[in-house]
């Protein structure tokens, strides 16, 4: 292929939307990941359009399908849930040579290092309700409805938990390099005392935390971002992978720089319309600190496969890997044999 | 452990000589140098630490090891002989590959900990998870 990136992407878009476009300000920014992401603007006739590229990398943090997480944003683009609209995808990479997509971009919003002291005052308290009302608004939906059903499998309500255990221990299984006793303990752990089956099947974000939403500073949500883990399970998944203590913020009393979690689980369910069963979702908390040991242990892999080259994820290979084994042994210990 | 302080700082040297994508935008630069800054500071943190944490875990692991007699049949003698060792080669190479043995033996003995009900060893294997991981902590701005 010839040509700069954003005469290739120009040259794709005059294309697939029948008239000439150019492709101006385009700037590779950090966001995700999974993929590359830049933010660019498409002049055509009519004006000017602020949209974001996401485009595959070579190598990724997690193995994600772009064609769920561009449904994701589908199934709730203008359904009371703060989702970019998705407008292109592109699966061959055609122009671009890798599979990518296009959606709206959201401008003058901010978004929160997840390792920062207190992001969110002097409005967190308010953010929280919208942040933790929008998940209840995902779980309350109807995958069976909506776009990413296309993509997505939907499981058993009593397979929810094993097909995601099974997954995320296999990554581990997989991946580890170093010997990792404390994550295996819980692995097991969830095994022995499997959760009840879900109430609902609902759409799970994937990646719903502290740090992955745009925000307007006044106490409202403005984006939700980094959808490429979607897909259709138990929706106390996302709730817990949400109150994981790694995306606290170091804070024992607020979930996610936001409320007390006692609050946060009324938010929720009263957008959900669903009940926090406390032995089912404890089930879920101790898995999410699982998963992000997954995720993290995959993301030392590929920084050794990629010649320790993506910062990022030696950093979560490292940082982030360690603080989930401070968590997940405390967590085990406080449960006991 | 994974990665080890070298390869951090190889890989920290290397991304700094990479040369910039032309679609980088000064945003994506300034947070990828911020990201390989904080590395280093981490790297600097485990340079002063690891080999320590390394030496205290595998002794801690072999005192458990000591403690476990009960299930020493089990595993063929390996715990008895694997508590008897000592780390002579200091370098973190040679420590972690101990520790990597030691670790690998150790879930093996939890998971038959757990299987025959042996809830006290069983708690003490939890306790020392938990040292194990405070052990090795890292902290950002530490």
């Amino acid at each position: 292929m010839t040509g700069s990136l954003a005469e290739r992407l120009g040259a794709y878009l005059a294309r697939a939307w029948g008239e000439p476009v150019q492709v101006e300000t385009l700037a590779r920014i950090s966001g995700g990941a999974s993929r590359e992401t830049y933010r660019f603007d498409a002049v055509l006739a009519s004006g000017r359009r602020p949209l974001i590229l996401r485009r595959d990398p070579p190598g990724s943090l997690i193995e994600t399908d772009r064609r769920s997480e561009f449904l994701a944003l589908k199934s709730f683009h203008g359904q009371g849930v703060a989702a970019p609209e998705p407008l292109i995808l592109e699966l061959e990479g055609a122009e671009l040579e890798r599979p990518f997509f296009v959606m709206a971009r959201i401008d003058g919003g901010a978004t929160a290092s997840p390792f920062a002291p207190d992001p969110y005052a002097p409005n967190a308290a308010k953010l929280g309700e919208d942040f933790f009302g929008a998940l209840g608004r995902i779980a309350a939906a109807d995958p069976a409805t909506l776009p990413i059903a296309e993509a997505c499998e939907a499981p058993p309500l009593d397979g929810c938990w094993r097909r995601e255990l099974d997954y995320w221990s296999g990554v581990i299984e997989a991946d580890e390099l170093h010997p990792q006793p404390i994550v295996r303990a819980a692995i097991r752990r969830l095994r022995r005392s499997p959760p009840p089956p879900a109430q609902k099947l609902s759409v799970v974000h994937g990646d719903y935390r502290s740090g992955n939403f745009l925000h307007d500073g006044q106490g409202r949500v403005l984006a939700i971002l980094d959808w490429e883990m979607a897909h259709i399970g138990d929706p106390l998944e996302d709730l817990g992978w949400a109150m994981d203590p790694l995306w606290r913020h170091n804070e024992t009393e607020r979930v996610a720089g936001m409320l007390p979690k006692g609050e946060a689980i009324a938010v929720w369910e009263q957008a959900s319309g669903l009940t926090v069963d406390p032995a089912a979702f404890a089930w879920w908390e101790l898995f999410a600190s699982v998963k992000g040991q997954a995720i993290w242990t995959s993301s030392a892999k590929e920084y050794r496969d990629g010649g320790y080259l993506e910062p990022i994820l030696g950093f979560s290979g490292w940082l982030t890997a360690r603080r989930h084994d401070e968590i997940l042994a405390a967590k085990l210990a406080e449960l006991g044999p | 452990m994974t990665p080890s302080v070298a390869e951090v700082m190889r890989g920290c040297a290397a991304a700094l000589t990479q040369p910039p994508s032309p679609d980088a935008g000064p945003d994506y630069f300034a947070s990828r140098v911020g990201m390989i800054s904080t590395l280093a500071n981490l790297a600097a943190q485990e340079a002063e630490h690891a080999a320590a944490a390394a030496v205290a875990e595998n002794a801690d692991i072999r005192a458990l090891f000591a403690q476990a007699a009960a299930h020493d049949a089990a595993h063929g003698g390996r715990l008895t002989r694997a508590a008897q060792g000592v780390d002579v080669d200091l370098t973190l190479s040679a420590l972690d590959e101990a520790n990597a043995r030691l670790r690998r033996l150790l879930i093996e003995l939890h998971e038959r900990v757990e299987e025959v009900g042996d809830a006290a060893l069983d708690r003490a294997i939890l306790a020392l998870y938990v040292r194990m991981a405070e052990g090795r902590r890292l902290q950002l701005g530490g």
